[in-house]
């Protein structure tokens, strides 16, 4: 057997807590684990058992803790794995971990448990994704979608898919291999309709991307308008309405700063960009290139003004014009105004414009209400919002989807445009390989396989 | 004194006699050992040459150099192109042979091969390599020595024969000693072991068989020839016969299970499922009502028949009774019973590409002996074997052949990447180029680096080139004839394809869905359609599959080339897969027992992913920039 060198590292959060969980996984963890333990030994596989814990080259007690013992296959990495439950703090679980680092295992790196999971075949790729999107927690949307996939609803989905891209070969290849046998070759129309069912379920599939990569990425929402009518001040107002789970990003460059946060159980990628007007310089040029970009991509714009300024800049109105996601005009610094400005002339006329909010970022007012537009805005009508539907969540799934699909659907059109089946069955090999390197596994030979099931062959 | 010679082969089956002869070809002394001289090239099976994907082979061992084209045109009785209904890309020929005269068509070729000795005796035992020289010794007592030594005992090691459920008797083939101490000679250089079984139908007298009630099946009319380079004269052809089995049969064997040997429990090794006995079909697929049985001649001089379909391992009695059940054979005789062997293999992990045992330098084997099934399939592995012992003996690089090159290639490297858990045969579906590994154009894939190997004699040389040079003008009358319309008329009316008003090119013609190569050079006057034989037919179907499917031809050739690539980042035998910890525990055990040569075959092997690869990658580089 490989020798597997062991690691250690305390699994949950730092800081005060009633319980800190420790764990350690490799070849020598049961052995490190045992030599804390002051009495009573190690639990057998699949046991708990609470045991004082000592620090074996001292004889000092460092904590009390439930043991837990997996042997490997049958563990979360497939290897030897021990869960130590101390107590919570700063202090405890720190001992307990130094203790275990001092026995012979080494501290972990991030993610490296699920890591050892998906290389011992514990996990496949999709499911080690889902774990790491579990452990972000970016938005309550996004946990079900990785829940989902934890529970590998999308792994089956895929690994099905993909049976039925072998079946259709193996429906060819019947005839092919095997002219002489005494089943007649399978009818063309059954292969055609075979096919396009596959590309159906993959079209579905693929449908539920953008969705899925939005709940993931979060739906991008710029903040723009001309300098100074109060973007970044509500920018930091939204992110400080929801600190607890804001993750901010360093801008990608100097002129955007990106932040992400939750808004109503949705996650948002959050854009301050600079402001836009028709006389800039060339520094301030630059600045703008790079807003109208983000502008050009984004799911949501808030479109920030300043009544008092006038909101009759060209440029800005070009540009509203030329973009396609919908857009919020905030009527910035309301708490400086009398009447409400709600008539905005110069935009009033474009697609995708929206009716105007006033909000004041320094009292509050019309914040609720643009938090409460936000999510309607991008994520109502989405499937997510009620059902546990499965969705691809990456940008890797839809390429690999989209691959197979564009594939799939070649051989049915090959197949329809009178090439002969074992010409258009070209394509069937590089859909396959699409959908396994998904899953990031690879299995061999199971077109013989489907064939030797499904008819009786042999003289 | 021992005799020396640079290879011997033991074994003149399939495997034996193309290994000898290619070895001799490539200017090796070479000796040829086998218990019965009389039984070289035997068919001990049906007696058929070819089918899908194996009729590639055949053809590929021809282009090659071989000998078992050739010997398949001298012998043929009946001939047919499978799945000519469909492109082709996917035909396959088969020949039904005179079980007599393919035989003395092999010894003739191995008699007029230069180098090449033959000497009758059974290898009992292999001694130990000495400064480089093999030796055998024979149940005779006679010693002989050899750089290189290529194994090809088929199914006689250990071979056990069962008919019915009685304890089986030991044999090599019916009627044959099996090979005991060889068997225990090669276990006791540390190799691994296995069992397989397989099995054959009976054969019947056909002067006993009615033919009014059976169909005929005749044979294809066409001038076709396995070998590419000689023009074998044609024989007398017959036809075959097909009948059904029914619910009559099913009851005798239902009634008489318990006395299979297959499911008495006699028999613990693992059968081939394309192969399956009748117990077998009517077990698994209780719900067919009917199965096809193939009345296929044994030769001209005999009325013996092969009742291809009907492999079994029940009672002889059992079998004249079921026999009895079929449309024809209410009356007939049995002249042999049905039986099935059981016979150690060697698992093929252990070995090279180049067929090469991995640790005990120049000792190969080819054929049965690494679990494969088939004449063609040992033939082509003999092929490479004996091929390699030779480059061994002379210092010259070993001759691997690329899946995108042949389908010996993806049949050896399937072998020694995957390994087999039934008997292994060759399937278009094994192989991932399925439209650039044809029978049509073996010649063109691999006549050229024969040539440059050495294993061409100087006529087969010069009939490549002739062909070679009718390829490139064919394709060119396609490519640059601009054909009048009135002259395509007929021809495209007759493809449900549409009328043209100006002269197209004729490659563009062959394009539509329907429109044939040789109906445009019937129609266009070609000048090559003078000269009507077997290499035309290649040639008309080679352009048909690469002109009218370019595109798919073009792209399976840039995955081949991808696959190249892959195939150049060479994997050292002995890395420390063990410590590769990126790896996952499965891809680090099963790279450690396989060890392939390059990270394309590692990408082959099942459990190792893309991620595994890619790591692989990262390892072997940090290995090599740490000097190690």
């Amino acid at each position: 057997m490989t020798r597997i060198d062991t690691i250690a590292a305390t699994s949950t959060a730092p800081g005060p807590g009633a319980v800190a969980v420790l764990r350690m996984s490799g070849n020598a963890a049961h052995a490190i684990a045992s030599g804390l333990i002051e009495s009573g030994g190690l639990p057998g596989a699949g046991r708990s058992a609470v045991r004082w814990l000592r620090d074996p080259a001292r004889g000092e007690r460092l904590d009390q803790a439930v043991v837990t013992v997996y042997a490997g296959p049958r563990s979360y990495t497939g290897e030897d794995l021990v869960e130590l439950s101390g107590h919570g703090g700063p202090l405890a679980p720190q001992l307990l971990l130094e203790a275990c680092l001092a026995g012979g295992a080494r501290l972990a790196e991030p993610g490296e448990f699920t890591r050892r999971a998906y290389l011992n075949g514990k996990l496949d790729l999709v499911q080690a994704e889902a774990v790491l999107d579990l452990v972000e927690g970016r938005s309550p949307a996004l946990h079900r979608a990785a829940l989902n996939h934890l529970d590998r609803r999308l792994s089956m989905r895929l690994t099905d898919l993909r049976a039925r891209v072998v079946g259709l070969e193996a429906l060819l290849v019947q005839h092919i291999d095997f002219p002489d046998e005494d089943e007649p070759p399978v009818p063309l129309e059954r292969i055609i309709d075979a096919g396009a069912a596959v590309v159906a379920d993959l079209e579905q599939l693929l449908a539920t991307a953008p969705e899925g990569e939005l709940l993931r990425d979060g739906a991008v929402t710029v903040l723009a308008g001309p300098p100074n009518s109060g973007k970044s001040t509500l920018f930091n107002a939204l992110l400080g309405a929801e600190r607890a789970i804001v993750t901010p990003v360093p801008g990608t460059t100097r002129d955007a700063i990106e932040a992400r946060v939750a808004i109503g159980g949705y996650p948002f990628l959050l854009v301050d960009t600079a402001g836009i007007r028709s006389e800039a310089d060339e520094v301030e040029r630059m600045g703008i290139e790079v807003a109208e970009r983000y502008l050009a991509g984004a799911d949501l714009i808030l479109l920030c003004m300043d009544p008092e300024d006038g909101v009759h800049d060209i440029a800005l109105t070009d540009l509203v014009g030329s973009i396609s996601a919908p857009v919020i005009p905030l009527l910035t610094k309301s708490d400086l105004r009398q009447s409400s400005g709600r008539s905005l002339p110069a935009l009033a006329g474009l697609d995708g414009v929206l009716p105007p909010i006033d909000v004041s970022a320094h009292t509050g007012h019309g914040l609720d209400e643009l938090v409460a537009a936000l999510p309607r805005l991008v994520f109502s009508g989405l499937v997510t919002a009620s059902a546990d539907v499965v969705l691809l969540t990456r940008r890797r799934h839809r390429h690999g989807v989209n691959t197979a699909l564009a594939e799939v659907r070649a051989f049915g059109q090959a197949l329809a445009d009178g090439v002969p089946a074992e010409v258009a069955s070209t394509h069937l090999r590089p859909a396959e390989t699409a959908l396994e390197g998904l899953l990031g596994v690879i299995q061999q030979d199971e077109v013989l396989d489907a064939v030797f099931r499904e008819f009786c062959i042999g003289k | 004194m021992r005799s020396r010679y640079d290879v011997i082969v033991v074994g003149a089956g399939h495997a034996g006699t193309e290994a000898a002869a290619a070895s001799a070809r490539l200017g090796a002394s070479t000796l040829l050992l086998t218990p019965d001289l009389a039984r070289t090239g035997q068919m001990s099976c049906n007696p058929a040459i070819g089918g899908v994907a194996k009729g590639v082979v055949a053809r590929e061992v021809d282009a090659l150099g071989g000998i078992m084209g050739r010997a398949t045109d001298a012998s043929r009785i009946h001939f047919r192109m499978l799945n000519r209904s469909r492109g082709p890309a996917v035909w396959g020929p088969r020949a039904q042979c005179d079980r007599g005269l393919y035989p003395r068509a092999v010894r003739r070729l191995l008699d007029g091969t230069e180098g090449l000795d033959l000497f009758q005796d059974l290898v009992t035992e292999l001694l130990p390599a000495d400064a480089g020289l093999h030796g055998v010794r024979t149940r005779g007592g006679i010693e002989f020595e050899a750089g290189a030594v290529v194994v090809t005992a088929g199914t006689f090691l250990r071979g056990r024969i069962h008919v019915g459920g009685a304890a089986g008797v030991a044999a090599g083939r019916a009627g044959e000693a099996p090979s005991l101490e060889l068997a225990e000679a090669l276990e006791a250089r540390g190799l691994e072991v296995r069992r397989f079984k397989t099995g054959t139908p009976p054969r019947v007298d056909g002067r006993t068989v009615d033919f009014t009630r059976v169909e005929e099946q005749p044979g294809d009319p066409v001038n076709f020839r396995f070998s590419y380079y000689h023009e074998e004269p044609a024989l007398e052809q017959r036809p075959c016969w097909i009948t059904w089995t029914g619910a009559e049969l099913n009851q005798v064997v239902h009634r008489n299970l318990e006395r299979s040997a297959l499911y008495g429990g006699e028999i613990s090794g693992r059968g081939p499922r394309y192969c399956p006995s009748i117990e077998d079909k009517i077990v698994r697929f209780p719900e067919a009502r009917r199965h096809q049985v193939f009345l296929e001649p044994e030769g001209l001089e005999t009325s013996e028949l092969y009742v291809n379909g009907l492999s079994t391992s029940l009672p002889h009695e059992v079998q004249l009774e079921f026999l009895r059940t079929v449309p024809g054979l209410e009356e007939v005789r049995m002249t042999k019973a049905g039986y099935a062997i059981e016979y150690d293999f060697f698992p093929p992990h252990q070995l090279r590409h180049t067929l090469e045992v991995r640790g005990l330098r120049g000792l190969f084997f080819a054929g049965q002996i690494n679990g494969t099934t088939g004449y063609e399939e040992a033939a082509g592995q003999g092929l490479v074997a004996g091929a390699n012992a030779a480059l061994r003996v002379q210092d010259r690089d070993p001759w691997v052949l690329g899946r995108d090159q042949a389908y010996i290639g993806v049949m050896i490297d399937d072998l020694v990447t995957k390994g087999v858990d039934e008997p292994y045969r060759l399937f278009t579906s094994r192989a991932e180029f399925r439209l650039l590994l044809r029978q049509d154009n073996a010649d063109r894939r691999l006549g050229v680096m024969a040539r440059d190997l050495g294993l061409l004699t100087s006529e087969q040389a010069g009939a490549l080139d002739r062909r070679l040079g009718r390829v490139r003008r064919v394709t060119r009358w396609f490519q640059e004839t601009a054909l009048r319309p009135e002259d395509v008329r007929a021809t495209l009316a007759e493809a449900d394809s549409s009328a043209v008003t100006t002269s197209t090119r004729a490659g563009e013609l062959l394009k539509r869905p329907g429109v044939s190569a040789r109906a445009l050079a019937e129609a266009g006057g070609a000048p090559f359609l003078g000269s009507e034989d077997s290499g035309l037919e290649d040639v008309l179907a080679a352009v048909e599959v690469e002109l009218k499917y370019e595109g798919y031809v073009r792209r399976e050739a840039e995955r081949a080339e991808v696959l190249k690539e892959q195939a150049a980042f060479e994997l050292a035998e002995d890395l420390p897969y063990a410590d590769f910890k990126s790896l996952s525990f499965e891809a680090r055990e099963k790279l450690g027992r396989i060890r392939p040569g390059s990270l394309a075959q590692a990408g082959r092997i099942p459990g190792v992913s893309p991620a595994d690869l890619q790591n692989l990658v990262m390892e072997v580089r940090r290995l090599a920039a740490a000097g190690v």
